[in-house]
């Protein structure tokens, strides 16, 4: 982990090769972003390939084996069977695909419609401004988790249900950032000259803005996708996520929760494994900050 | 109160045990050893957030209805018989449609004031009226007109047509005093008054409630009931997680838990002062199929599933539990248990494929559970399972209450397979067969679209047949019927689980809502 | 000052009724049929429709939202469609218990997490800082409702030194209400017992809780530590000779209480919202529990009430935050 007072002190103007390579070779020195990339690495193939490489692919597709049921962890169950004889280590490497897939969706959305909220009220200003920053607000002192949880209950369990459920309280974050930045890079002095040369509203904000917001919502966006995976682990263990037999760390979870104490093992795989990617992200998030947004560090 | 006292008694006795620090997990055991005739603890996971005995339903609430409030018979025993409750005894005439009760002159409200003829008809009057809660039970057999006080001991029920399940039905009509009702009255004949209030003549009456958490129940000093145990009062907790139940009991934290898994069961076996009840309910669990609309409504497909359901899969899953044998439960009157049924073979399954439309399958069928009920899921996977080797794929929807009972409103949005819970309020074939089968019921959950005439014409024969020998006739019709027809994939029995500590005395199992525990009887010791 | 009250406080009027609309409009747009549930298992087409109109629900959609803005006006929150019962009695019985756990995991995180982060600002790149980095960064990441299962099954379960869950045991007869925490009116009261019993079961909520806030407390407490002592003025006043030791004391409570404040603003209404799921495995009788039950049965006037009183509280309490900034830095403006 480097120090924060250095990097307020130091920032001197290179060129945006040497620039690059710097953020690179920074980002190698912590040993803690290189963790955490590892771990997001680790995460991303799973999702890709869990399914293909689990041991039992027939659990993951809904196959049970109740004669095979609640065997404690062996070398042929290393984290047990569940109460359908299902091999608890395949359905936690398949529900990686759900969760990494959701939680980026929810990001990914969360941004666009944060960044266009964001983006139109900074640049237009007076009354859209603050109409939108508004409703900004507004959203976000709504309990997100309480949100989502009523909409998802109500529009029924599945894949996009959910995500639409949790990208309802997700944007306000990614408005309010943008906004900020385009705020502060407005009045700048190449901005000021485009404008002064004609340049469209549309053309300014997506040439000369946007590209200065990057970092931030990279940043951003690497941080948040540990809790949007929390956030689909919470539905799917209050009961409301996806859809049976798709595996999903949550609903694994809250349902191995009834077998605690004696089948204690059911509820270990998939919860070391939520830990396991959000810590991944959080380590990998909290570098790049470090790395591209030095200023944000506190 | 008496009870009151000898509860913060036993609280001082926990002062001077426990302690500093001790966790709250130690020191219950000592005093439920120590109070000896003090309060029992039922660990259950449904709330009560009605008292109204003529609105509020849920097993909670008949818990509290048969505690708090008397009907004028009582079910009790193995298999249940009528016992006397606010009427000491009753006559009926010959074709069954008159029933004359005489009230107990002992019978006495938690006012003080005596149980008259007066309050029965105003319960049933209200009851109809309201038409919510229970009431669907004595719906178009007993109307307000047919209720009678003869003198103040007295009432005299006509009925609209002969109704053998009658005395199985009455334990679930409860009565309220009618001054304390019409004191309270509001614009809603009542019901916000006594949600939260109590006008009962019943054992017990309401000490302290703290909502969503526990309901305790006090000792009335008015009690009249003959028989009663040593209870001074009994709380019913509210405990969501079944483990945690378990550990209750295991750890003298709670006297019964009455929402036990079959794994629960199984870790309680050896445990030292843990005594389990595990018996045959009439609780049945099946399949519904859509008989109306899609796949479904060939007899073929229906008949192809059947077979190639996996029974023992279904029956490892559900861990204490007996297979169903055709539509009724084991031991009810009129089932036969020699009858013919679906057991899992492939071959028969391929054999009925083959006459429908699509041998070779190729379809995905779609099937709702209710999202949260851990069997429902496990039946949904299996079934997925079990299709498979029809070639026939499965979509699982889980989904709320609420939205399932939507989904019965027409055969269009039925979905192909709905599982369904099927709990006999009252202890009769009828219950069973009339709201599962009968084409009157459908739109509704427990029969959403199945409908023959043929059926139907045989439960409407047994329903005002009074003699037993012939209604066990009619009823082996009806399940020869059903399974020939094939609506439900006929499921399991899932056995009774109660768990109690050997403190509690004087239990004895009754087939019918076993889990809503009539306290009076007990004792502890 | 007293302005700038009043402006926040009239401000806080277009925030609720954004609120009340977002949520009834969320409510009202979702499909599903609540009043089926309401009416019970048994009940005919009829008496469907009779509760319907019972419950206004066959108005139109801006009718109902003026008799519940009408009826918010005199505190009724609605009723409950399931239970029948008053939202606003439901909320205030079960608000204290979610307001207890809340306070005492922001107690855990502000008691433990200044001293830690102060410690690891001294230690600043020895292994005890790389490693309490690394213990943050983990407990940010840690699912709260895993922990509360670990918690649950070793000292729970296994080690049965903390009860299952709930708020008190039945046996024991709760001290009169005066704040609606249990463990605050058991000391008012001086019923020992009751105190350490309530103790015993808010510790491992409140702790599964406590565990963000804690990390980002200590984070924050770290890195504004290690910015004053690279102060010009810390050095000076290192160069004449004060001693180390009083001048971070003196610069870092400062800090500490800011530290704080802002920690405090961040996650109230996180904790507030995010109880549910600690409060479902605890079963912790608090409004995330009654919010989920309202729910799962898409009784939506608890949901609703829920999610105002929590949006109320958040306000409000980020109002008392930066009125408390102002006092510990008279440099803010209120304007």
């Amino acid at each position: 982990m480097t120090d924060t007072a250095e990097h307020i002190a130091t920032e001197p103007e290179l060129p945006k090769q040497d620039k690059l390579q710097r953020a690179l070779f920074r980002f190698r020195q912590s040993r803690l972003s290189m963790l955490g990339a590892v771990m997001v690495a680790l995460v991303v193939f799973f999702t890709a390939f869990g399914t293909l490489l689990a041991p039992f692919p027939e659990h993951i597709a809904g196959g049970v084996d109740t004669a095979a049921r609640f065997q404690p962890p062996s070398w042929a169950h290393p984290f047990g069977t569940n109460e359908l004889g299902q091999d608890v280590l395949s359905l936690v490497m398949a529900g990686t695909t759900v969760s990494v897939l959701a939680g980026l969706s929810v990001v990914l959305i969360g941004t666009v419609i944060g960044t266009l909220v964001g983006a139109i009220a900074g640049f237009a200003g007076g009354w859209i401004d603050e109409i939108l920053m508004r409703l900004t607000d507004l959203t976000l002192t709504i309990p997100g988790l309480i949100l989502a949880m009523a909409v998802a209950a109500a529009l029924g369990p599945g894949f996009t249900n959910m995500i639409i459920a949790i990208s309802l309280s997700w944007w306000p974050g990614y408005a309010r950032l943008v906004r900020g930045e385009v705020l502060a890079v407005r009045e700048e002095s190449y901005v000021n000259a485009a404008r002064a040369i004609g340049a469209s509203p549309s053309r300014i904000l997506l040439r000369h803005i946007l590209p200065n917001t990057v970092s931030p919502i990279i940043v951003k966006m690497s941080l948040d996708m540990g809790f949007a995976i929390l956030m689909v682990a919470g539905l799917g263990f209050i009961g409301i996520g996806i859809r049976p037999p798709t595996p999903e760390w949550g609903t694994l979870l809250s349902v191995s929760r009834s077998y605690m104490p004696d089948y204690w093992w059911t509820a270990m795989a998939p919860g070391m494994a939520m830990f396991f990617a959000v810590f991944g992200f959080n380590l990998l998030g909290d570098g790049l900050r470090d790395i591209l947004d030095p200023k944000a560090r506190r | 109160m008496n009870s009151s006292s000898s509860f913060s008694l036993s609280r001082r006795g926990l002062l001077a045990m426990a302690g500093i620090g001790l966790a709250s997990t130690v020191f219950p055991r000592k005093i439920f050893a120590q109070a000896g005739g003090g309060v029992l603890v039922i660990a259950s996971g449904q709330d009560i957030p009605n008292f109204d005995p003529h609105t509020a339903t849920g097993y909670s609430a008949s818990f509290f209805m048969r505690n708090v409030y008397d009907p004028l018979v009582r079910v009790s025993g193995n298999p249940p018989e009528p016992q006397p409750a606010l009427a000491e005894s009753w006559e009926v005439n010959e074709d069954g449609t008159e029933f004359i009760f005489k009230l107990n002159p002992a019978a006495k409200f938690h006012s003080g004031n005596p149980v008259t003829a007066e309050d029965v008809v105003y319960s049933f009057g209200r009851a109809l009226r309201l038409a919510k809660g229970n009431s669907w039970m004595i719906r178009d057999i007993v109307t307000p007109e047919g209720v009678t006080a003869i003198d103040p001991a007295t009432v005299k029920f006509s009925l609209t047509a002969p109704y053998a399940p009658f005395l199985q039905v009455l334990p679930w009509i409860f009565v309220v005093e009618k001054a304390v009702v019409e004191e309270n009255l509001g614009s809603d004949d009542g019901e916000t008054y006594l949600m939260t209030n109590t006008a009962g003549s019943g054992p017990f009456d309401v000490a302290r409630v703290e909502i969503g958490t526990l309901y305790h129940l006090a000792r009335a000093p008015e009690a009249w009931q003959a028989g009663g145990g040593n209870l001074d009062g009994v709380v019913w907790q509210i405990v969501r997680e079944t483990a945690t139940q378990r550990l209750m009991i295991e750890r003298g934290e709670a006297h019964i838990a009455v929402d036990l898994t079959s794994e629960d069961m199984d870790s309680l076996e050896d445990a030292p002062g843990v005594v389990r009840v595990i018996e045959p309910e009439y609780r049945t669990f099946s399949i519904k199929m859509n008989t109306e609309h899609g796949p479904c409504a060939d007899v073929n497909l229906r008949k192809a599933i059947s077979y190639a359901t996996n029974y023992d899969a279904i029956l490892d899953a559900a861990g204490y539990a007996d297979l169903m044998i055709g539509p009724l439960p084991h031991g009810i009157l009129g089932h036969d248990p020699e009858l013919e049924v679906y057991r899992t073979d492939l071959d028969k399954a391929k054999e009925y494929m083959a006459k429908t439309e699509t041998p070779e399958g190729g379809f995905t069928l779609k099937m709702m559970h209710v999202s949260g009920l851990e069997q429902q899921r496990r039946w949904a996977l299996i079934m997925l399972d079990s299709l498979k080797q029809l070639n026939i794929g499965l979509e699982i929807v889980p989904m709320n209450w609420p939205d399932m009972v939507a989904a019965c409103r027409s055969p269009e949005t039925f979905p192909d397979m709905f599982p369904v819970y099927q709990t006999a309020n009252y202890g009769d074939t009828d219950n069973i067969a009339y709201a599962a089968y009968h084409s009157s019921r459908n739109g509704n959950w427990q029969n959403a679209v199945y409908n023959d005439p043929d059926t139907d014409a045989l439960i409407e024969a047994a329903r005002t047949e009074i003699d037993p020998e012939k209604r066990v006739e009619i009823y082996g019709k009806f399940q020869r019927k059903l399974v020939e027809d094939a609506p439900d994939i006929f499921g399991v029995l899932e056995r009774r689980k109660l768990a109690m500590r050997d403190a509690v005395k004087g239990y004895q199992f009754t087939p019918v809502a076993s889990n809503a525990i009539e306290a009076w009887p007990l004792s502890l010791g | 000052m007293l302005q700038f009250i009043v402006r926040r406080v009239l401000l806080l009027i277009p925030v609720l009724v954004g609120l009340t609309v977002i949520m009834f409009a969320i409510a009202r747009i979702l499909p599903g049929d609540p009043v089926a549930l309401a009416a019970g298992p048994n009940a005919t087409q009829a008496e469907i429709e009779a509760l319907t109109v019972e419950y206004g629900l066959d108005q139109p959609v801006w009718v109902q939202y003026g008799h519940y803005v009408s009826g918010l006006l005199q505190g009724d929150l609605g009723t409950s469609l399931l239970t029948r019962r008053p939202v606003a009695a439901d909320i205030a019985a079960y608000l204290p218990a979610t307001l207890e756990l809340v306070f005492a995991a922001m107690a855990i995180a502000v008691l433990l997490g200044i001293p830690l982060g102060l410690v690891t600002a001294v230690w600043r790149n020895r292994w005890p800082d790389y490693l309490s980095q690394v213990a943050a960064i983990g407990a940010i990441s840690m699912p709260r409702f895993f922990l509360g299962l670990l918690l649950q099954l070793c000292f729970a379960m296994w080690l049965a030194w903390l009860p299952l869950g709930g708020r008190l045991p039945i046996i024991v007869i709760p001290p009169p209400s005066v704040t609606g925490f249990l463990t605050i009116d058991a000391l008012i009261a001086g019923d020992w017992t009751a105190f350490t019993t309530a103790l015993s079961h808010l510790a491992m909520p409140a702790i599964a809780m406590s565990l963000s806030p804690l990390a980002t407390i200590m984070r924050m407490m770290r890195s504004s530590t290690i910015e004053v002592m690279q102060q010009d003025y810390v050095m000076t006043a290192r160069a004449l000779g004060l001693p180390r030791r009083q001048i971070i004391t003196k610069y870092v409570a400062r800090n500490a209480v800011s530290a704080t404040l802002t920690v405090i603003g961040l996650y109230f209404g996180w904790l507030l919202g995010g109880t549910v799921l600690v409060e479902t495995v605890f079963d912790w009788p608090g409004l995330g529990l009654y919010a989920t039950k309202a729910i799962v049965s898409q009784d939506m006037m608890p949901v609703i009430g829920v999610a105002l009183v929590i949006g109320l509280l958040f306000v409000l309490a980020n109002l008392v935050i930066d009125l408390l900034y102002g006092v510990i830095n008279p440099k803010v403006r209120y304007s």
